[in-house]
């Protein structure tokens, strides 16, 4: 049963002290299972970024426990912890994010090269047959900043795939896109989480976006509201 | 594989490469101007030193006269009891040096010293029938006070090895021959304190261009100067002693100084302004050359912060993507180590080069011909290392900031 379970999140609390004392997230606990795509939904304020944040392990001051991928992620230094997101979750932002000055194709070799499994043939090849299973084949030696937006979503979706993550978490990651490639990163997102089995939480602001997905999580004010479905 | 924080500095290095140039500038400029500065203040300082050397031994052994001894009614009864005592005489016991035989051993011995010369210096007038200069005439031990002073090279006109066999040839400052209209072959009359007179012939004129030691001086062979005062083969007044470094007398006049009973005297003392100048220059450049290096660490500084806050939210993503602290510091310090070394070695060329164009300017002042400059490979090494420290220190201040950045205010905007 244990195994199943990619993510889990026991007793979430945290503050915001800037200007006063804040209470954001309200003894918050779930799980989310291996190859579940997950939408967190809610109003602006109801804390479903910081959740994020705090489940990303980037936000430490919380209390509470967190475990990913069967690993007690609370207390550990920030080193550790940049070393396991490194290894086990690949982000995608509402923003593409990509080093302007670097080719597609380093861009997305970049997490992996730094996490340095591989050898750097073997990077190249992956980094290759993740770009063709999102269509960018054949941008790979282009400078990042010259693709379109929707291009370089993808991209920034490659470069959140090449260590095998075993959580791609998103923050709105359709949220400056047309509707068209929006439809074109859900697509992607609902593959992954079918096909490959790849674990997905996103936040999102689009109801259609996560109507579609397995499961949603819905904050209010801090605190997950019964789920509908 | 080369290391992704590498090849990311060098990305940050290549794709602003106005920026780098800029930065790159400053530590030329500032390596080049303190090898430059240091390598022209120590040029002056050892024509100074030269100059100084040519009239003063690192180490001066002499009589220094009987301390003040006249109150001897305090010596008795203590500093208590009130004494008046008017025109003391004092009487010197021991005029020049004694036992020098075994005194020339003793500093002989010692590892340090590579000359040492005998003289007998008298205090006199020097005549030429009216015309009358006070000067020292100093009897010379002519091979050896040519290894402590290398008089030999400032002979204007004669040979200072004629002086070895010639009793009656006296060598004089050019500013005395000048004064008493002589040359070469003219004789000259001097007067003792003793009131002592006698004539030598002119066999030499010598320039040290010290104007005081040109005015005033004389050589004579030093048993004719012994034969003068009617004093013994061993008789001398003076000796003068050089080290190796003449830098290092402490150690030296602190072994001989305890055993020779008479006073035993580094330059540095005998020569306080000298010394305390040599000091100054030193400081001087050296407060010069690093407040260069400072401005151009501050370009740094600048230039860095600059491209930080250009690259925040690459940084930021890099640290979300699981690049540590130190990753982030190491990318920034090797950019500010490429501009510090790239820099640096570009800096030291430039400073050789101005180094080797301002020696090439004529200054014909003091026996010079051009402006004076040293090649010292330390000054070239300290420059480098002091290039080095500051465009580490300059990188680090940002770097450890950026390494510092919290990816979610950044990424949460």
């Amino acid at each position: 049963m244990e195994n199943d379970i990619a993510l889990k999140a026991d007793h979430i609390v945290k503050y915001f002290y800037q200007p006063e004392p804040f209470k954001v997230l309200k003894d918050l606990s779930f799980e989310v299972k291996k190859g579940e795509f997950v939408s967190l939904i809610g109003k602006s304020g109801s804390g479903k970024s910081t959740l994020l944040y705090v489940l990303s392990t980037m936000d430490t001051d919380y209390q509470g426990e967190l475990v990913v991928n069967g690993e007690k992620l609370t207390g550990q230094s920030l080193n550790q912890l940049a070393a396991f997101r490194n290894k086990h979750i690949g982000f995608v932002f509402q923003f593409h994010y990509l080093l302007p000055e670097f080719h597609v194709l380093d861009n997305v070799m970049l997490p992996a090269m730094k996490l340095k499994k591989l050898s750097r043939a073997e990077i190249e090849a992956k980094a290759y047959d993740t770009l063709k299973l999102l269509g960018l084949a054949d941008q790979a030696l282009k400078q990042a900043s010259k693709l379109s937006g929707g291009q370089q979503q993808r991209v920034a979706i490659a470069r959140a795939l090449i260590n095998d993550p075993a959580v791609i978490m998103g923050d709105e990651p359709t949220g400056n896109l047309d509707s068209k490639n929006a439809e074109i990163v859900f697509d992607i997102f609902r593959q992954l989480s079918h096909e490959r089995g790849q674990t997905i939480i996103t936040v999102t602001h689009d109801d259609d976006f996560a109507g579609k997905s397995d499961r949603i999580i819905e904050l209010s004010d801090g605190s997950i509201l019964p789920a509908a479905n | 594989m080369l290391s992704i924080n590498y090849k990311i500095a060098w990305v940050h290095l290549t794709s602003s490469l106005k920026q780098s140039i800029v930065a790159l500038l400053g530590v030329t400029f500032g390596i080049c101007m303190y090898v430059f500065l240091t390598s022209f203040v120590q040029g002056s300082g050892s024509v100074q030193t030269a100059l100084a050397f040519t009239s003063m031994a690192h180490i001066h052994i002499y009589n220094d006269g009987p301390a003040d001894n006249t109150n001897l009614v305090r010596k008795f009864y203590g500093a208590n009891v009130l004494s008046l005592i008017r025109n003391a005489k004092v009487i010197q016991y021991v005029q020049g040096i004694k036992n020098t035989a075994d005194i020339i051993s003793l500093v002989r011995q010692q590892p340090e010293v590579v000359a040492l010369a005998s003289e007998v210096n008298i205090d006199i007038f020097f005549r030429n029938s009216a015309n009358k200069i006070n000067g020292t005439l100093s009897g010379v031990d002519v091979e050896n006070e040519n290894k402590v002073f290398g008089i030999a090279d400032y002979m204007v006109t004669g040979k200072w090895d004629d002086l070895k066999y010639d009793p009656t040839g006296v060598i004089i400052g050019s500013g005395l021959a000048r004064k008493l209209s002589l040359h070469i072959g003219d004789n000259i009359n001097i007067l003792t304190p003793d009131n002592i007179s006698k004539t030598y012939k002119v066999i030499g004129v010598f320039q040290t261009n010290v104007t005081t030691t040109d005015n005033t001086k004389a050589y004579i062979n030093i048993n004719s100067a012994r034969q003068l005062l009617s004093e013994n083969q061993q008789y001398l007044t003076d000796l003068q002693v050089n080290i190796r470094d003449y830098d290092a007398t402490t150690p030296v006049v602190g072994r001989l100084a305890p055993v020779i009973p008479y006073k035993v005297e580094r330059w540095q003392v005998a020569n306080q302004q000298l010394a305390a100048g040599a000091i100054l220059r030193d400081v001087m450049s050296t407060a010069v050359s690093l407040t260069i290096l400072m401005v151009a660490g501050f370009g740094i500084y600048n230039i860095m912060s600059m491209t930080i806050n250009q690259k925040i939210r690459e940084i930021a993503i890099l640290k979300a993507m699981g690049f540590s602290g130190g990753d982030v510091t190491t990318i920034f310090l090797t950019q500010a180590m490429v501009i510090g070394l790239i820099g640096g070695i570009i800096g030291l060329g430039l400073g050789f080069c101005l180094a080797e164009a301002i020696n090439h300017i004529p200054f014909k002042v003091a026996g010079q011909k051009t402006l004076p400059m040293t090649y010292l490979p330390k000054d070239y090494v300290m420059a480098f290392i002091f290039g080095l420290v500051t465009t580490l220190i300059a990188g680090y201040l940002p770097a450890r900031r950026a390494s510092k950045i919290d990816p979610v205010t950044i990424i949460r905007g």
